[in-house]
């Protein structure tokens, strides 16, 4: 199997050592996607939320505060360029690292929200985040021990064995948990409530970019080809 | 050709079959429901009279990103015009296309300030299970053709015939990914509700409105074209017009037939739909 | 002409040469790929920027203040 049979045209190579980053079209356009995001967080204002206020004629405005929004920034941009760093590594364990780096500041920024709801809901997405470090962790480190490198370019040229794909396996599993996607996904929805929609955009965005690279990653250890 | 003709020739077509597939699509509705309906190309009209309109920026909503949005919606599926009738590139880049929709949904949702963006916001959030029937198609298609570019599972089915006749479920399941994605009183499609007004866009008032209401013809034509791509190989463009216009008037059908599901009905649906399909089809790949 | 009206025009003259460049002198495929991803959407925008009324001026205030019409 070829890298190119995944993610089109292979645009180019940084040989860094043993770690090899290949550059595929696709690999190319998520990364640009998440850098463009990331960019247009980092220079946007938060929207208002207005609300009828009940019994009265009021309005009840939900707003972000100045030191709040410089904290929830700051997270979301490094979450936005942990995601544009898992979406373009050639490296397993750095991919592994960079989606626990996007789990833990993911809970950050909606951390210093005073809602109760949003809270609760950080606090479980937290909870299934960390135990799934270890089918994460794990399964790299399964990949590792069966193959004798983590630099996905070689990998892709090892015939895959049972502990390969079991590896990958754990690799998913670890994934889905880490971004709250689908079995996991209503213990994160609850989470966007809150104010502040381009810190929120960075929470869907990375979840959704890592699953879409995790396919490629795990295609490419168990190689059903 | 040059390249850039032909980029700018497929975006221009995709956007005009695209709003009149949506008229078609209104129309079968209409004579359904025993309504006359609008004309069809009531679509493009709608896109010209939102350009002339008079256009504010609501004072809640979250500059840059409210404007920003609209052109990443059509940003992207000038790509998926790209990857797909002009380079024929992987099936994955699509893919990742169809998930970055999703996040322009929910911010275009929640970037406006407005309750009812809001819910839809959240409900992008909450239809994410929605990808799995996407992913799973994407799988299952690795998995028969051993390739994830569109021009060489073009060429498996010039050789081995269509495989909507070898994937049937996966197929299915495409075809519930299109509903769920559909416009106009979908039962699948939550983010756009009419609970919920008009869902992400309620907040996209004149010109925004135009501008977005251009990308969804062209991702209306899209979704089709990659289905009749994936599922029945190389068409020529005569055909792919027929096979989009059945399709279109086929999820009319559907669309007015049935009642708009609640989000928590939709997405179990859809979940539902999936494990149906993954699982026969890997049965069928394997036993049959 | 106000302020949306000329950053309009600006973006539509740059996003046309852009896409004029690109159909004329064919550069490498990436370029093009580019200047379709960026400049068409914009391209599009700012001819909505252009052909968009604007309110008058006088009808400002009933809009941010919303009149009491009576529950």
């Amino acid at each position: 199997m070829d890298i190119t049979t995944l993610g089109g045209q292979l645009l180019g190579i940084i040989p860094l050592g043993d770690i090899v980053l290949y550059v595929t079209t696709f690999n190319l356009f998520m990364f640009a996607a998440a850098l463009v995001f990331t960019v247009l967080i980092a220079m946007s204002k938060t929207e208002k939320q207005v609300e009828a206020e009940f019994g009265t004629l009021n309005d009840r405005e939900k707003k972000v505060g100045k030191d709040e929004f410089k904290v929830r920034r700051f997270l979301s941009i490094i979450c936005g360029l942990a995601t544009a760093g898992a979406m373009i590594t050639g490296d397993l364990f750095n991919f592994t690292l960079f989606v626990t780096l996007i789990g833990i500041v993911n809970i950050g920024i909606v951390s210093a929200v005073k809602e109760v709801d949003v809270l609760d809901s950080a606090f479980q997405y937290g909870i299934i985040a960390m135990l799934a470090t270890l089918p994460l962790f794990g399964g790299a480190a399964l990949i590792l021990a069966a193959t004798g490198t983590l630099s996905m370019f070689e990998i892709v040229n090892i015939p895959s064995t049972a502990m390969m794909i079991f590896g990958s396996i754990l690799l998913f599993i670890g994934v889905a948990g880490e971004s709250g996607v689908a079995p996991f996904f209503a213990t994160k929805a609850e989470m966007f409530r809150t104010a502040g929609s381009p810190f929120l955009v960075i929470i869907h965005l990375s979840s959704l970019l890592v699953i879409v690279r995790a396919i490629e990653v795990i295609l490419l250890i168990s190689k059903p080809f | 050709m040059n390249l850039m003709a032909d980029i700018l020739l497929n975006v221009t077509i995709a956007f005009l079959v695209g709003s009149v597939l949506f008229g078609i699509q209104r129309k079968v509705m209409a004579r359904i429901q025993l309504r006359p309906g609008p004309p069809i190309i009531q679509h493009l009209l709608h896109t010209m009279k939102f350009f002339i309109k008079e256009t504010v920026f609501p004072k809640t909503a979250a500059m840059p990103f409210y404007v920003v949005i609209t052109v990443i919606l059509c940003a992207i599926w000038v790509a998926a015009v790209i990857v797909g009738p002009v380079t024929q590139g992987p099936l994955l880049l699509l893919f990742a296309i169809f998930a970055i929709h999703k996040i322009v949904e929910h911010n275009a949702g929640s970037s406006s300030g407005s309750p009812y963006g809001k819910l839809s916001c959240v409900r992008a959030v909450f239809s994410a299970a929605a990808e799995l029937p996407l992913f799973a198609v994407l799988i299952i298609i690795f998995l028969q053709t051993g390739t994830m570019q569109l021009s060489t599972i073009v060429a498996y089915q010039a050789e081995h015939g269509a495989l909507i006749f070898t994937l049937p479920l996966a197929a299915m399941m495409f075809i519930a990914l299109i509903i769920s994605k559909s416009y106009y009183y979908s039962p699948l499609n939550i983010t756009l509700a009419k609970d919920i007004v008009s869902g992400f866009e309620t907040e996209h008032f004149g010109m925004l409105r135009g501008f977005i209401m251009i990308s969804e013809a062209i991702t209306w034509y899209m979704l089709l074209w990659v289905f009749l791509t994936v599922f029945f190989g190389a068409l020529s463009p005569l055909m792919y017009l027929i096979g989009m216009v059945i399709l279109t008037a086929l999820i009319g059908a559907v669309n007015a037939l049935t009642p708009i599901l609640n989000p928590n009905h939709s997405v179990m649906t859809e979940i539902t739909l999936a494990f149906i399909g993954i699982v026969g089809s890997i049965i069928m790949m394997f036993y049959i | 002409m106000d302020k949306i009206k000329s950053i309009g025009w600006i973006i539509i003259v740059i996003s046309a040469v852009a896409i004029l460049y690109a159909l004329i002198f064919n550069p490498a495929a990436w370029i093009v790929y580019a200047i379709s991803l960026i400049f068409i959407p914009l391209f599009i925008l700012s001819l909505g920027l252009i052909s968009m009324a604007q309110g008058k001026k006088e009808d400002d205030e009933d809009k941010t203040k919303e009149p009491f019409i009576g529950y």
